[in-house]
């Protein structure tokens, strides 16, 4: 469980002047769940992009299994074992749930040993286990989307991964929903796949993650076990301002001057 | 069973949705058994007619491919056709006038030719790459004109069969045809075909899941370019003469896009469909109103795509086709 699976050091990405990261680091453990949180526009579509392939870091380099994610051609980074699923869902409009499933089997890492009924019946099981079964021959531009959010996860399971990352699927989903979505994804991750999740619903990263890296303005500003991440005093800061934060500091020491004051005088005579 | 467990029975089977309409190949399939008469009636302009309806449908066919299910509108398929009649031609002239011969140069000189320009064209996407194919398309037909050892501006000579019909050339043109459906279908019901169509669909997802969309793009074009060959091939000992202006018109270029998207892009009964009924009003047209009958023509067109945005097949669909038809044309549909 202590082998890293997944090395990113000293990333960095440009759009014009702009840094959307710099300088980001960690490796994720094989069989992790690492949760990737950070305030909007803090990079963390952008890391995902870096890590499936699609986008080339500047500076430094993502490597998984040896081998450097930038060499390896977009088609490739799923045959080495990386999946991921859009923010902004992609399904293929005109095909079924069924057909948009069965694309990632018949061209996924164990794709070119699948024969087209081989890759629908993987489909068939895949959407049984997304819970879209009952929507499979509806064609992906006509389905809901907390049900376009599932079909992604589905084509995204039919590469037959090791690594999953999942870019806010829960994001639009109802209080139930999202503990159907979490028990899925603890499912997956029992299969042995390793996932980075993006996520906003705080409450959900902290129940499902073994990791937390926190990014805000691109840069990596904590990281470790979920609930050590949380308190830290940057976080709460780019969560929820400075102003905030100094309240917040300010609150801590009058609360701890009051118990100085407390352990300094007897207490009151019964 | 009823019509909707037909109907979800038939989807189930992988019918329907990547292919189109099954009601609609089941009737392509019919009318091309019907065409198998046609010679019977020893009518050479009969047989020069629906010759060239089976010469259209094929091309539309090698055009849908790339502008139907890879979604890569090309202005440039016109060029297939030309080097699969000038490979014919090119053959004569040293002698060889077997027909089969032609048909596999022509089919194999327009593949490399669609390999060998796809891989740099087929990076662009959208209008680029429409403008870049009929550049190519252009210059391929002012390089041929230009050289003297394919006869230049005056073209060529081809070797015709001693058969006042020209049946052997009919036959062949229906076989070709028929390969260009049946190859159709078989490919679209393919790993390749859910190729093309997710990349139309959505390229950089298809990308994610694994699928090399330059090397697909590139098997689709090659493909078409192939039928398109095939077709030119025939057409030229058929037609006894080529020359530039015949074997990269305007018309011929431009036919098989309209016969696709009149018939149903992206399915496989539409681009017959869309041949029968345009190269068919056309020839009427023709007789009917010698000088007027491009403007008949062009309104036509104009009409059908209007009303049948998604093309005739549409009306074939098993779920109450005709109801939506109805109820489309009374909400507007950008």
């Amino acid at each position: 469980m202590s082998e890293a699976a997944l090395h990113i050091e000293g990333v960095g990405v440009r759009f014009g002047g702009l840094w959307a990261l710099s300088d980001v680091s960690f490796a994720v453990e094989r069989g992790a769940v690492l949760g990737l949180i950070g305030p909007n526009g803090s990079g963390k579509t952008t890391l995902m992009n870096v890590i499936s392939g699609v986008y080339k870091p500047v500076t430094g380099e993502v490597r998984y299994g040896g081998r450097r994610i930038a060499d390896v051609p977009t088609h490739q980074v799923c045959h080495l074992g990386i999946a991921r699923t859009f923010q902004i869902v992609k399904p293929f409009a005109s095909l079924n749930a069924r057909e948009n499933v069965a694309v990632g089997a018949m061209y996924g890492r164990e794709g070119s040993k699948r024969s087209t009924r081989a890759a629908f019946e993987r489909a068939d099981e895949l959407l049984e286990i997304v819970d879209l079964a009952r929507v499979a021959y509806r064609r992906a531009s006509d389905l809901t989307i907390p049900d376009r959010k599932r079909l992604e996860v589905a084509k995204a399971l039919a590469l037959d991964p090791e690594v999953l990352l999942l870019d806010e699927v829960m994001a639009g989903l109802n209080a139930t929903e999202v503990e159907e979505a979490l028990d899925l994804l603890r499912r997956v991750n029992q299969r042995g796949i390793t996932l980075i999740v993006v996520e906003h619903l705080m409450k959900a990263i902290v129940s499902i993650s073994t990791c937390i890296v926190v990014l805000a303005e691109g840069r990596k500003i904590a990281e470790g076990a979920p609930a050590d991440v949380l308190a830290s005093p940057e976080v709460i800061e780019a969560y929820l301002g400075s102003r905030w934060a100094k309240r917040q500091q300010q609150l801590e020491a009058i609360e701890a001057e009051r118990r100085a004051v407390q352990q300094v005088r007897p207490p009151a005579p019964s | 069973m009823t019509i909707a467990a037909t109907a979800a029975a038939l989807r189930r089977a992988g019918l329907g949705g990547i292919t189109g309409s099954p009601l609609a190949f089941a009737v392509v399939l019919v009318a091309m058994a019907l065409l198998l008469a046609v010679p019977f009636a020893h009518n050479g302009y009969l047989n020069n007619v629906f010759r060239n309806i089976l010469m259209y449908a094929a091309m539309a066919y090698g055009w849908n491919l790339i502008g139907g299910y890879t979604g890569y509108v090309s202005f440039g398929n016109v060029t297939f056709f030309g080097i699969g009649a000038y490979s014919a031609a090119v053959l004569s002239a040293h002698g060889i006038d077997n027909l089969a011969a032609g048909v596999a140069l022509g089919a194999i000189a327009s593949a490399a030719f669609a390999v060998v320009i796809g891989i740099p064209v087929l990076r662009l996407k959208g209008h680029y790459f429409g403008i870049a194919t009929l550049g190519i398309a252009l210059a391929v037909a002012d390089i041929v004109a230009n050289l003297d050892a394919l006869g230049g501006t005056s073209g060529l000579a081809v070797h015709q069969v001693d058969d006042a019909h020209f049946t052997v050339y009919y036959y062949a043109m229906w076989l070709v045809a028929l390969a260009a459906i049946l190859g159709t279908y078989v490919i679209a019901r393919s790993k390749l075909g859910y190729a093309f169509v997710a990349i139309r669909e959505n390229e950089d997802a298809a990308a994610v899941l694994g699928i090399w969309a330059t090397r697909y793009k590139v098997t689709a074009w090659a493909i078409g370019a192939m039928m398109a060959g095939a077709a030119g091939a025939i057409f030229a000992p058929a037609n006894g003469f080529i020359d530039p202006s015949i074997t990269f018109a305007t018309d011929a270029n431009v036919f098989p896009i309209a016969m696709t998207i009149l018939g149903g892009i992206g399915t496989v009964a539409g681009p017959f469909i869309g041949a029968v009924i345009l190269a068919g009003a056309n020839e009427l047209l023709q007789r009917y109103f010698v000088k007027a009958h491009t403007l008949f023509f062009g309104a036509m067109i104009v009409v059908i795509v209007l009303i049948l945005p998604r093309g005739l097949v549409w009306l074939f669909g098993l779920r109450g086709g005709l109801r939506t038809w109805a109820k489309s044309l009374t909400t507007y549909k950008a």
